[in-house]
């Protein structure tokens, strides 16, 4: 590893998903390492090309919001997987699942239960009332199994010690699970030979599993067989892409707002055969826009009359409305003790330290340490209005102090967590860059979670951000099967 | 007292509209003050009705009709009883509204909304009274409340929904919900809960006397005040008609502002010209209820 891919490389005292602390291979990816050395650095050149060709085609794009337009490009996919061993795996599997499921319980409860929760202070209740996206609309809509977040997307990281870490629980739209699929296909034709060295779990069935889902939680009032479509905000939305693949995916309709009609409180779908009643509808479209009866009136994105056929048990809209609640980046604060309260168990993922800026002592710890400190708008998602102390200017941090000292409740800080660091293409050769992991769960009648998920790369060298929206890549990501067998040497080359 | 209450939308459209979705607020609360023994929602066009109760406690009526129409008639009609408001019979001081028990379970109605807002005039108004009120909570309450009530002119027309409280303040006018706005946005500012309320009120002309002399009045829609006095629970007022909310005042529901109980939201496609006819019938039942106990 002297001269080829892994010349430079060095882990700078990160914990580093390939390398030990004294640099020696970790056992799972000795394989891919081995592999990687064979290939010869020119080599690298063509196939990023035939990545490259394979996204075009694919039109995989990701819009960035920032200061000025949008702008479309591709999301750069790092041609070096991820591996995580199978008994690794395992535990994150569980932590996540927990975490879902204390969280629908919690959802379920504030929105159609006895709010036990609050009545039991386990969260308080002005913690939940003044949350944005607390909707107060949606109460008193049942979802069947509790699947309130049918899809979620729980941010993971690894600290320092190589411990898994939930950072956030996404549980609006989250997104990223169309790069899941598409990096897999991309990685089997760039690096087919290692990728064959590997017993990776699938990850293909995802399409299968979320219209599975999705036709489950179909009210009683739908038939044997409920139709279930995608609804998107169109194609300007920056996720449009992954919206019409997983359509695609599920081999049901892609629909907008004005594709569906309301009528006696059924929901159909406009067709050249006329109406088609509707029973389930994946939504992407915010809760505030869904339906400009109860929320927004001025959106032109929704359905009128959508909440009142959801209530009347004729449709149900997935994710439920509302989830956003539990979003809110003070409340996570609290996860770890509502999995104590509803499910009896100790949490299996545990957070990253969370300073509540409404609480005095820790507010002040908080000012006194800002250039330390990350602080994030309770609200927001993406990596959006984010402060990283050591990273920002001496005015931005006195802008974070203002906004803090006016508005406690609408920002969390955190100290900055060193996220392990992985190998990375960069030119020629590999550097270790800092990633995350979103895994998807898909909750029905029980909650499943794909195997991987989308592992995030922050490409700027040091940079923490692995957001798509900030400059942040992927990586396909391999979970091994347990008992791994030998598939014995293999000469081939790669294709 | 009993009254027959008929609520009546009635919208005229310039050319055909169609998909039209809607949700009314519109029938009256049953609560510790007042009795609904009667409630019915009719369309024309028809539509099938789907109720439900929101968070607030509100009972909302949603239809939608799909094909196109020239016009669309909401009739709801009720017969509720009503009884005076209980007085209030303790002394709260100003700084009890800030115990953290009660803060908690009010918070919502100490908070900004959309047309609650109270930045300088408004809260510097408010801080003026509460101090020359000194130690009486319930005086302080009142003494905005009668502010409101002299010092605003009624001006039907002269505002529109949206419009915000410092607005308001400035100009002086309005109608019932303006008025309403106002006071809870001052009692907000001095960390008084105050929660808008949507209703029926029998107004007569002649505002004089307390009995009124007919048994009959059209009148529409109101909205009036609740403010939370520790110890006491609600108490309701009508800067409009500068009077405590008595038996004469039949309560829909309440939430923050407005929005969370306008009488009727809706969507439709279509041209946007329309007449609207709303209005609301009111028949006093006192009389027949005594000749009755007299038989």
């Amino acid at each position: 590893m002297d001269t080829g891919l892994f010349r430079e490389y060095t882990t700078d005292g990160f914990f580093d998903e390939a390398f030990d602390a004294g640099g020696g291979v970790r056992e799972h990816y000795r394989s891919l390492i081995e592999r990687l050395d064979d290939i010869p650095p020119e080599d690298l050149e063509r196939r990023e090309r035939i990545r490259d060709a394979i996204f075009r085609t694919q039109g995989i794009t990701f819009t960035v919001y920032g200061d000025g337009e949008g702008v479309e490009r591709t999301f750069p996919m790092d041609l070096i997987p991820r591996v995580i061993p199978a008994e690794e795996w395992d535990v994150v599997e569980a932590g996540v699942i927990q975490r879902v499921t204390a969280l629908n319980r919690f959802l379920d409860d504030l929105y159609v239960g006895e709010r036990a929760a609050l009545h039991d202070g386990i969260v308080p209740r002005w913690l939940v009332r003044t949350a944005a996206d607390f909707r107060r609309e949606a109460f008193g809509i049942p979802v069947p199994f509790e699947a309130r977040c049918l899809v979620s997307g729980v941010d993971l990281i690894r600290d320092h010690e190589g411990t898994y870490r939930v950072l956030e629980d996404n549980l609006r739209n989250p997104s990223g699970i169309s790069y899941v699929l598409e990096n897999r296909v991309a990685m089997t034709r760039v690096l087919p030979v290692a990728f064959a060295r590997h017993r990776v779990r699938p990850v293909d069935q995802y399409g299968q599993l979320l219209l599975n889902a999705l036709r489950s939680v179909a009210p009683p009032a739908a038939g044997e067989q409920p139709l279930a479509v995608v609804l998107t905000p169109g194609v300007h939305n920056s996720a449009y892409f992954e919206h019409a693949f997983l359509a695609r995916q599920m081999g049901i309709e892609l629909v907008e707002g004005r594709d569906l009609v309301v009528d006696e409180h059924v929901v159909s779908m406009r067709t050249t055969r006329g109406l088609r009643r509707v029973d389930v509808i994946y939504r992407r479209i915010d809760d505030e826009f869904l339906d400009p009866v109860v929320f927004r009136p001025d959106s032109a994105l929704g359905v009128p009359g959508l909440m009142s056929a959801a209530r009347a048990g004729n449709v149900t809209v997935v994710n439920a409305v509302g989830n956003g609640v539990a979003d809110d980046k003070a409340f996570y604060a609290y996860v770890p003790a509502l999995i104590r309260y509803y499910l009896g168990e100790e949490p299996i993922l545990p957070n990253v330290d969370t300073y509540l800026l409404w609480d005095d002592e820790q507010r002040q710890h908080v000012l006194d340490n800002l250039g330390s400190m990350v602080v994030k708008p309770v609200a927001e998602s993406g990596g959006y209005g984010m402060l990283i102390g050591p990273a920002a200017e001496e005015d931005e941090i006195e802008r974070f102090r203002e906004l803090i000292e006016n508005d406690p409740r609408g920002y969390i800080a955190q100290d900055v967590v060193q996220l392990s660091r992985h190998p990375t293409l960069v030119g020629d050769h590999l550097e270790g860059r800092h990633v995350d992991l979103r895994p998807f769960a898909i909750a029905g009648e029980r909650i499943e979670v794909i195997p991987g998920g989308l592992t995030r790369v922050a490409l700027r060298k040091g940079s923490l951000v692995v957001n798509s929206s900030q400059g942040g890549g992927s990586k396909d990501t391999w979970v091994l099967e347990h008992d791994p067998i030998s598939v014995g040497d293999d000469d081939g080359e790669d294709a | 007292m009993r009254f027959d209450i008929r609520y009546t939308s009635r919208f005229d459209y310039a050319s055909p509209i169609s998909e039209s979705q809607n949700a009314l607020r519109a029938c009256p609360t049953s609560d510790d003050r007042q009795t609904v023994s009667h409630y019915r929602v009719v369309t024309r066009p028809s539509a099938r009705v789907h109720s439900y109760v929101d968070y607030w406690g509100t009972r909302v009526d949603t239809f939608g009709i799909r094909a196109p129409h020239e016009s669309l008639e909401v009739v709801a009609e009720c017969t509720v009883d009503t009884t005076p408001s209980r007085a209030v019979t303790v002394g709260p001081r100003p700084w009890d509204v800030y115990e953290e028990r009660f803060r908690d379970e009010h918070l919502e109605f100490l908070a900004p909304s959309s047309h609650v807002t109270f930045s300088g005039e408004v809260s510097r108004v408010a801080a003026e009274k509460a101090e020359q009120a000194g130690d009486d909570l319930v005086g302080t309450v009142l003494s905005l409340h009668r502010l409101v009530g002299t010092s605003f002119e009624y001006a039907p027309g002269a505002t529109y929904v949206g419009v915000d409280v410092d607005e308001l303040f400035a100009t002086r006018q309005g109608v019932c919900q303006d008025f309403a706005h106002v006071l809870i946005a001052m009692c907000r500012s001095i960390g008084v809960p105050a929660r808008y309320v949507s209703g029926y009120y029998f107004a007569v002309q002649d505002d004089s006397s307390d009995e009124p002399d007919v048994d009959e009045v059209d009148v529409q829609t109101h909205a009036w005040v609740e403010a939370a006095i520790p110890e006491h629970g609600w108490l309701a007022l009508d800067p409009t008609n500068r009077q405590q909310v008595g038996e004469r005042h039949v309560k829909i529901g309440h939430g923050r502002d407005y929005d969370d109980v306008a009488p009727l939201k809706g969507t439709y496609i279509g041209g946007a010209r329309h007449d609207l006819n709303a209005g609301v019938h009111m028949r006093r039942m006192v009389a027949a209820q005594e000749q009755q106990q007299q038989q």
